[in-house]
């Protein structure tokens, strides 16, 4: 395995020292160029070894290191933005979030190297119109997508005879299984809140569909609705039923993604960043781990893909804009797409990458998104980050008292009414 | 006989002019006040105005909007919550390392190499960053790693055992447990300095008196600690309004706020919600509150050092 990541980085090293940037020149950038990341473990090694190479290939640039831990990026890339000292580039989640930083004036658009690199052949149009334009213009450079769904220790379901499901009665019945053999059937680690969105995520999604969920993120729809209280309904089902592993409060999504590789629980209900975790394990895709896409409860709602896309953004305040833009354009090169979707487990959002490379698991994941006709951001991209400041709250919260839920429900309407007041103002 | 050889600032000194002599002393301060200013009187007045704006933190505009984040801040569920919280951990602080210091101190008083050793240990704490103090208490509480639940198992008290951090109903009392294993050795040093001062002979003659342990400690001693304790209380109450990096690292504030301080409310509303005017009023009312305490210790040192003259 560990051979497989040096092979994927020493690959990364050299296809970015001989891949050639379209739009700029090398002997046109120079000074120094801060770029930052929230990435870690794998991915933050194949960042690095991207950033070092495209450094690599412009002498005149003097690199800034900026190392941020994942979870403290939200916060201190905040700080640097409104401080006036961003970096030059960084990593950001698609989404609500950049549109929050773009409405404060602190991106600046790519407009003119998103049109000199021919970017729209390069991408999905589904992904330029949700990821990319912001307000009619570019902004972002996607660099890896994700996808959520349940990820199960293949040994445990063989033990209990159980199939993947795919409605939710079956979810339900493979659950009851697991119970039945002393096995929590779902794993799942909210001490940093933001894991507990997908299962109301999914199950609305399944249920109210994307239509209605979208209404729901933008404060035209309701918490007390019945669309949302049915969603919270049908997980109190699983969670009052004891199907979920003991305290998820407790646990972060690492320490119950390790249930599950331990055997102590089932499955988790996770991204495809999972695959990257269970790599360092030494675990094999489809073998000792493999995945099932959320099943189906109501069969007239149409399929959606959920999951978070990564990008690198320009702050309006780069002092190197030149270097970040051409930065951006290097992160296009489909094998450095590849080579960083490999390495962490993700999928590479480029059209230009060879997917006959992706391991067994990934290529049916990208099969499966390619096959939904909705891809959506879970919940605390979707909607504006102090609505989701209530909701992942919430969701930690319905993990501790799952039983009530709806005085919890109108808690979190008056609250996100309040949010979107707010914003309004 | 040869005239004293005075280190050559001073020479220097003597030799100015009396209107210039305020120079020497100014000099010296005008780093540090530079560096006071622009790091705490500067970023104090910037929160205290943007109190009264709408500012998002991130964004270069923002509006005006007078009182109305503390109109708000005040209808604030949250706020009401962090206040309560507050509250709480307030009270705690004031008891229980108050007393623990006290406890330890009259313990630990004597110089003995025991007694040395064990207010070393007592001290470590102290020692160590806060953000170690909850690296460490996380483990203690680690639902399946951790010592107290292992104890609790070992002991055939495993239906006790918990996660403590994540129950809505232990995680503050848990956070506080790690703050105050820190704040104590703080306060039994105050204590055992302040023992060093309490006269022998006072002691000696409640005892020739006839008065047990309890009595003299009772009668003597603890008045006599009055301006240690003044120092100890203020510090505590101080050090517990400003807690946060132990709370932040142990529980974020979770679960679902069960654990938020004003600190904690003053940190998410700014960088979790990007409301950086919404969360600079919860400061400026965090900040009257420190003043408040400020003020009453100044007055109260004030007063034992007239009762000790």
């Amino acid at each position: 395995m560990l051979n497989k990541h040096l092979t994927i980085r020493l690959m990364l090293i050299l296809v970015a020292l001989l891949s050639v940037t379209t739009a700029f020149s090398q002997d046109d950038l120079s000074g120094d160029f801060i770029v930052s990341h929230y990435f870690g473990g794998f991915g933050g090694e194949y960042i690095e070894d991207i950033i070092d190479s495209f450094v690599a290939e412009n002498p005149g640039l003097n690199r800034e290191a900026s190392p941020v831990d994942h979870e403290q990026f939200k916060t201190s890339i905040l700080v640097q933005l409104a401080g006036g000292n961003p970096p030059d580039a960084f990593s950001y989640w698609a989404g609500a979030r950049i549109q929050f930083i773009v409405d404060g004036g602190r991106l600046q658009s790519i407009d003119d190297t998103w049109a000199a690199n021919d970017m729209d052949s390069q991408f999905p149009q589904a992904v330029i119109d949700t990821a990319v334009t912001y307000d009619g213009a570019k902004y972002a450079v996607p660099l890896t997508l994700h996808w959520v769904g349940m990820f199960y220790n293949t040994a445990l379901f063989e033990q209990v005879g159980a199939e993947t499901p795919t409605t939710w009665d079956e979810l339900v019945a493979v659950a009851e299984s697991f119970k039945e053999a002393g096995i929590p059937a779902f794993a799942l680690g909210s001490i940093n809140r933001w894991p507990g969105q997908f299962w109301f995520d999914m199950i609305l999604l399944r249920t109210a569909g994307n239509d209605y969920r979208s209404q729901l993120m933008n404060g035209e729809a309701s918490y007390t609705d019945p669309e949302v209280a049915r969603a919270f309904g049908l997980w109190n089902d699983l969670v009052d039923a004891g199907y979920f592993y003991p305290d998820a409060n407790a646990y972060d999504w690492d320490e119950a993604a390790n249930q599950v590789a331990n055997g102590e629980a089932a499955m988790t209900l996770m991204g495809t960043w999972i695959g990257g975790h269970y790599a360092a394990l030494d675990m094999t895709a489809g073998e000792d781990f493999d995945y099932f896409s959320f099943p189906t409860i109501d069969d007239d709602v149409p399929r959606a893909s959920l999951g978070p896309i990564d990008t690198f953004v320009v702050a309006a305040d780069a002092a190197n804009a030149d270097a970040a833009k051409a930065f951006l354009v290097h992160l296009t090169n489909p094998e450095i797409q590849l080579a960083f979707a490999e390495g962490a487990g993700n999928l590479a959002p480029s059209l230009l990458v060879d997917t006959s490379n992706y391991n067994d698991v990934v290529a049916r994941i990208a099969a499966e998104i390619a096959a939904d006709p909705v891809f959506a951001f879970n919940y605390d991209l979707a909607t504006p980050p102090p609505v989701a400041e209530v909701g992942l709250n919430a969701f930690s919260e319905f993990m501790a008292n799952p039983g009530d839920y709806e005085a919890m429900l109108a808690r979190v309407q008056e609250d996100a009414a309040a949010e979107f007041a707010a914003m309004a103002e | 006989m040869a005239s004293p050889q005075f280190p050559a600032i001073i020479q220097r000194e003597r030799l100015m002019p009396r209107r210039h002599k305020w120079m020497t002393p100014a000099s010296f301060l005008l780093l540090p006040m530079l560096v006071y200013l622009a790091f705490v009187i500067f970023p104090t007045l910037n929160s205290l105005v943007y109190s009264f704006t709408d500012w998002a933190g991130y964004g270069a505009d923002f509006n005006f909007i007078g009182l109305k984040n503390f109109e708000k801040v005040f209808t604030d569920r949250l706020f009401g919550n962090a206040i309560k919280n507050t509250a709480l951990w307030l009270a705690l602080a004031m008891t229980v390392p108050t007393l623990c210091g006290l406890c330890l101190a009259l313990a630990l008083q004597g110089k003995r190499l025991i007694n040395t050793l064990y207010k070393s240990l007592f001290y470590l704490p102290i020692a160590l960053s806060p953000i170690i103090i909850g690296i460490i208490w996380i483990w203690v509480y680690s639902p399946q790693l951790g010592i107290i639940n292992i104890a609790l198992k070992a002991i055939g008290q495993g239906h006790l055992a918990k996660a403590w951090l994540a129950s809505p109903d232990t995680a503050l009392t848990a956070v506080f447990i790690a703050w105050a294993w820190q704040q104590t050795g703080l306060n039994m040093v105050i204590f055992l300095a302040g023992l060093t001062s309490v006269p022998m002979p006072l002691i000696e003659a409640a005892r020739v008196d006839g008065a047990n342990y309890i009595q003299t400690l009772r009668k003597v001693i603890i008045p006599m600690l009055r301006p240690a304790t003044v120092v100890v209380l203020a510090l505590t109450a101080i050090n517990a309004l400003k807690s946060f990096e132990v709370i932040w690292v142990m529980t974020k504030g979770g679960p679902f706020n069960r654990s938020d301080t004003l600190a904690v409310f003053m940190y998410s509303e700014s960088f979790r919600k990007y409301k950086m005017g919404y969360g600079s009023s919860a400061a400026v009312i965090l900040f009257l509150m420190t003043l408040l305490i400020i003020v009453f210790y100044f007055r109260q040192t004030a007063a034992a050092e007239e009762l000790y003259d």
